[in-house]
């Protein structure tokens, strides 16, 4: 199928696409790696009336890590964040989702930061950022604003950005060493959309997990924090009846709906056993013991 | 055997290359991007055609407005059922001529839709995006009515997909003796089950298309289409459109793919060759994914309920199967059904001694069904899988089962009791060589103490095991009936030519879809003629003489057979001429190497060129009865059936807690007589076992509740990657075929014995847990599912 009829827009920069966003008013969307949008405009499931380009502005491009953490430009494609040196020594969690997301070809053409506007919750992406936590940082013809990993996902498909409003990049905590992640995603086939998904992060010192977030994608309308199976962790030793037990956590209570590739309940069993299986990798990571 | 080769002249060819994994000829072209379909041509003035689809999967049209789609800008027509049915012909394929049944026979939904995806209207337009705009403004009310969903209660219900018909049922048949009744209530036991099988898409890569161009000033039709069956569509384009054949011109390039969709037209296809002939322009249609998921046809929605009963230590004594198939609303070329075609192969490769059978194919508000790779192939579901039952029951090791029943060489020729010989076939081998390639006793062994693990880890109260994988082993056995000879497919034709150069021309009948002809084709001609296949190019279509084309697994033999004819008539030509200009005796000369000697004297030697070039050239220089030219045209006539059979075994291990399956390994052991060429062959067979694992495991057409499909992209439609098959092993038996070449067919048997294979080992993996696995697809959830039933 070909797609409706659209105006295109390039934005040379955060500033120029603002302005455009500004200007063009609510029928227009950003595009950037186009994995999401363009389908969906194909499949004529989206019309959009301007598309305003943001991969040619180069303040959006980079990647970079400090102190705080890893900084993902808005423009930065998913094949080279995946692979950045950067990523694997700030955010491993982030680089496990993104190289489970679709095919190699794709993730030289999709952005990270466009996967976590879109906001799917069950897209790996949004799960990895949460589990980390981090800022979003939106720009608007007001200027720019930070929104909190936590308070960014609202909801299927929406977020927090206001109408006018683009994300230019994300940045992701930084924690400290003796942290371990884990990122496990259930598929019927490696392409296919994740039925369910666990991203988690431990943080171990001396024997005894002091920091923990585990987050679970595909089970609810966002990305979502288990703030029960995290406190079942803190404190703990890392071992096999604590995850155990912090997975049972991670799945009581919630209510995945039911579609052709599985049931709530099958998706629910599935939450415990990712999360389950992810903590012991993550505290292998971490040093601990298992 | 039939066919005509000609007058026999000189020692009988060497076999250079056929039985040569000889690199394809087609893959530098295919592999660096110059490959050509029909999608690559858009010459200028082309007109787009699109379909607007019903939404409803049965409803009355209270209202077709098209003014705003016809008012669009760069739309050239939009026309309707009223506008078009009433100029066409039938449109049924060559082997369901009107009077064969089917469902209705119209082009366009008239006043009513029958499934969502029935073509309501036709658009024409400038290009592709214009005429998915003018899609949108084409304005269908419906008045809903009930649809028929339920194929298995589709023959008892009042409520009729075609109300013409005056029945929900389009075809039955049975052979059930009462004999069979007592055979089974004697023996000492007996299993039963039903299975059911899921729907599924052919999914070719290359979806349908064609561009069809009328030239009026000769008054012909070019169509340039994604086929099986160059000649089938020429045919059938005539009738409906009222031409002469010869006013047709068929043309084939690369094809991505049908496994049976592209054999006969769908009425998408009818309707462009109408535009064009209306507007007098090219008219391109390339079928979308999603309409090619929703609405060219579907396949494998069959339920058998299936009895198998044995003496106690298990040899079969009576099988039964009662069969129904889902036709959809139109099926593909009107096919009233094939039902009985999978009952009679029921028996499969075993000794048993009474059969019965029941089958009926019934009309469903859905997409129609159509020929899939193996479309009988619920036969071998059907009693692969009671077999495997049956071992349970007994607590006989499946395989030992196979090889208390397997017919042997001492067996043959063997008279099934539907009324099938078998002849030249070797199941037993086969079984034989899967066991020890798989190495069936080791993986037993490791089962055993694998399962005593798994079993000893179960946390007590868990109302099932929550950890820990399983391994299972399945094998599945089958005889294909490949190359069936009856009616019009009974025979192919080709013309080989050597040019005034030595280069040689073939033209056949075919429509390879993509299995290698133009290099296994090439093959037997450069064997006959002693010249390099490279020097052999193979020409589909027009001008070619009629062939029914693939289908059937049938080109090996049958335009393999035609090849070699045509091509001994040529060799006999070219060596009785190279005799007379070498003044030597034709049985002296060797043909080889691209050109004919002397045998004991090299130097007196032509090239084939050089002969070739005196026989069009120097027609004064050559035997009195030869007219000049180097050319020959034969058909070859097929047996009525050849067989060819094999057996796949493969390894698996099922994570308990999330039901998901991972194969291990996968084997065949196959008898395809003769290989052409065995690269091939394996290549036929890899992409059969994955399609059939697919098939397994994955692959689901679903509708909901209101017939509105759910699967309409591949994000739902989950097909394998390379990510999902294991690496395949591959075994060969050869036992002669009694057709020229001895070759078989084997094209649709991966796709047969893996579907039943996958499920065995599956089944045999949660075997401890007291896991009944019936219906498919074996996805995750379904396992997980059922060993939680199981648990209770």
């Amino acid at each position: 199928m070909k797609s409706p009829p659209f105006e295109y827009h390039r934005a040379g920069s955060a500033t120029e696409a603002a302005a455009l966003l500004g200007e063009l008013g609510f029928d227009a969307r950003i595009l950037a790696g186009g994995q999401s949008l363009i389908p969906l405009m194909n499949l004529r499931l989206a019309a959009p009336g301007f598309l305003v380009d943001i991969t040619h502005a180069p303040d959006l491009a980079g990647i970079g890590a400090n102190g705080a953490g890893l900084h993902v430009g808005a423009a930065a494609r998913q094949r080279t964040v995946e692979l950045h040196a950067e990523t694997l020594a700030a955010a491993p969690v982030l680089a496990d989702a993104i190289s489970n997301a679709g095919q190699v070809p794709v993730r030289h053409q999709g952005t990270v930061v466009g996967s976590i506007a879109h906001a799917d919750p069950s897209a790996e992406m949004p799960a990895a950022f949460k589990a980390q936590g981090g800022t979003v940082t939106a720009q608007g013809a007001g200027g720019t604003r930070e929104i909190s990993s936590e308070d960014f996902f609202e909801g299927y498909f929406t977020t927090a950005l206001e109408e006018g409003e683009l994300v230019t990049g994300v940045t992701v905590d930084a924690w400290p060493s003796g942290t371990g992640h884990g990122f496990l995603e259930f598929s019927v086939t490696k392409e296919s959309w994740p039925i369910a998904l666990a991203a988690v992060m431990v943080h171990v010192d001396a024997g005894t997990i002091d920091r923990a977030s585990v987050v679970l994608g595909g089970v609810a309308e966002v990305p979502l924090r288990r703030p029960e199976a995290e406190a079942i962790l803190v404190g703990s030793a890392p071992g096999a009846e604590v995850f155990a037990g912090a997975a049972e956590a991670a799945a009581a209570g919630i209510e995945p709906l039911s579609d052709s590739f599985g049931s709530g309940a099958y998706r629910k069993k599935l939450a415990r056993v990712l999360t389950r299986r992810a903590l012991t990798t993550a505290a292998e990571r971490a040093g601990g013991a298992t | 055997m039939s066919g005509s080769s000609g007058p026999s002249v000189g020692a009988p060819p060497a076999a250079r290359y056929v039985g040569q994994s000889v690199a394809r000829l087609e893959d530098p072209r295919l592999l660096t991007g110059r490959g050509r379909y029909v999608a690559n041509l858009v010459p200028p003035g082309t007109g787009h055609v699109a379909f607007a689809r019903s939404t409803r999967a049965r409803a009355r049209i209270t209202r077709l407005d098209i003014k705003a789609a016809a008012a669009l800008d760069g739309v050239w027509a939009v026309w309707t059922a009223a506008d078009l049915n009433p100029d066409v012909g039938s449109l049924r394929g060559s082997l369901v001529l009107p009077g064969g049944g089917g469902p209705p026979d119209h082009l366009l939904a008239d006043g009513d839709v029958r499934f969502v995806g029935d073509p309501v209207a036709v658009v024409v337009a400038v290009s592709p995006a214009v005429v998915a705009d003018a899609l949108e403004l084409v304005e269908i009310d419906y008045e809903d009515q009930t649809p028929v969903l339920d194929f298995e209660t589709a023959a008892e219900n009042n409520n009729l997909v075609h109300p013409e018909l005056g029945s929900n049922v389009s075809n039955s048949a049975e052979a059930w003796p009462t004999t069979v009744d007592e055979a089974m209530a004697g023996a000492d036991t007996s299993v039963r089950a039903v299975i059911t099988q899921n729907r599924q898409a052919n999914a070719p890569m290359e979806t349908r298309g064609l561009l069809a161009e009328w030239r009026a000033f000769d008054e012909t039709l070019d169509v340039w289409i994604s086929t099986q069956s160059p000649h089938e569509t020429a045919l059938a384009a005539a009738r409906t459109l009222g031409l002469a054949v010869h006013q047709v011109r068929v043309h084939m390039g690369d094809v991505g793919g049908g496994f049976g969709q592209k054999v006969f037209l769908g009425r998408e296809e009818f309707a462009v060759m109408v535009c064009a002939r209306r507007l007098g322009r090219p008219m391109r249609w390339i079928e979308g994914r999603s309409e090619n998921l929703t609405s060219s046809n579907h396949a494998r929605r069959d339920r058998a309920d299936v009895s198998l009963g044995a003496t106690a230590d298990g040899r079969f004594v009576a099988a039964t199967i009662d069969h129904l198939e889902d036709n959809g609303a139109y099926s593909n070329g009107g096919n009233p059904g094939n039902g009985r075609m999978a009952c009679v192969h029921l028996p499969g490769p075993y000794r048993i001694g009474s059969v019965g059978w029941r089958t009926a194919t019934v009309y469903t508000n859905t997409c129609g069904r159509g020929a899939y790779r193996g479309p009988w192939q619920i036969e071998s579901v059907a009693r692969e899988l009671i077999v495997d039952m049956l071992a349970r029951r007994l607590e006989i090791d499946p395989l030992e089962l196979r090889r208390r029943n397997v017919l042997r060489a001492e067996d043959l020729p063997h008279n099934t009791a539907t009324g099938l010989t078998y002849d030249r076939i070797s199941p037993a081998e086969c079984l034989d060589q899967v066991a020890e390639m798989i190495d069936y006793d080791g993986f037993r062994a490791t089962q055993r103490e694998v399962r005593a693990t798994v079993g000893a880890s179960l946390a007590p109260g868990e109302r099932a095991p929550g950890a820990g994988s399983l391994p299972g082993i399945g094998v599945a056995v089958y005889v294909e009936p490949s190359a069936i000879g009856f009616g019009a497919l009974a025979t192919e034709g080709a013309t080989v030519r050597v040019e005034p150069d030595g280069s040689v021309n073939v033209y056949a009948g075919t429509g390879s879809h993509g299995q290698s002809l133009e290099t296994t084709i090439a093959q037997i001609v450069a064997d006959a003629l002693g010249v390099h296949p490279g020097n052999v190019r193979f020409h589909q279509g027009h001008g070619t003489p009629y062939g029914f084309g693939t289908g059937g697994s049938r080109s090996a033999v049958i335009a393999g057979g035609a090849a070699r004819a045509a091509s001994a008539g040529v060799r006999a030509k070219l060596l009785r001429i190279a005799a007379e200009l070498m003044e030597a005796s034709p049985d002296d000369l060797d043909l080889g190497g691209g050109a004919v000697a002397v045998r004991g004297t090299p130097a007196r030697r032509m090239t084939v060129a050089e002969v070739a070039q005196a026989a069009y050239m120097r027609p004064d220089a050559l035997p009195d009865d030869i007219s000049g030219g180097l050319e020959h045209t034969a058909r070859f006539k097929a047996p009525p059936v050849t067989y060819s059979n094999a057996a796949h075994a493969c390894t698996c291990e099922v994570d308990i807690a999330t039901g998901e399956v991972r194969l291990l390994r996968y084997a065949v052991s196959e008898d395809c007589g003769a290989m052409i060429n065995p690269m091939v062959v394996k290549g036929q067979i890899a992409g059969g076992v994955a399609q059939g694992i697919g098939g397994a495991l994955l692959e689901e057409v679903s509708y909901d509740a209101d017939g509105n499909p759910l699967t309409t992209t591949f994000a739902d439609y989950l097909v394998p990657s390379a990510a999902e098959v294991p690496s395949f092993e591959f075994g060969h038996i050869v036992t002669l075929s009694d057709s020229p070449g001895g070759h078989k067919g084997t094209g649709e048997g991966g796709a047969i014995g893996s579907v039943p294979c996958v499920f065995n080992a599956v089944a045999d993996a949660l075997a401890p847990l007291g896991v009944r696995l019936t219906d498919g697809p074996l996805s995750p959830h379904r396992i997980r599912t059922a060993i939680l039933e199981a648990a209770g």
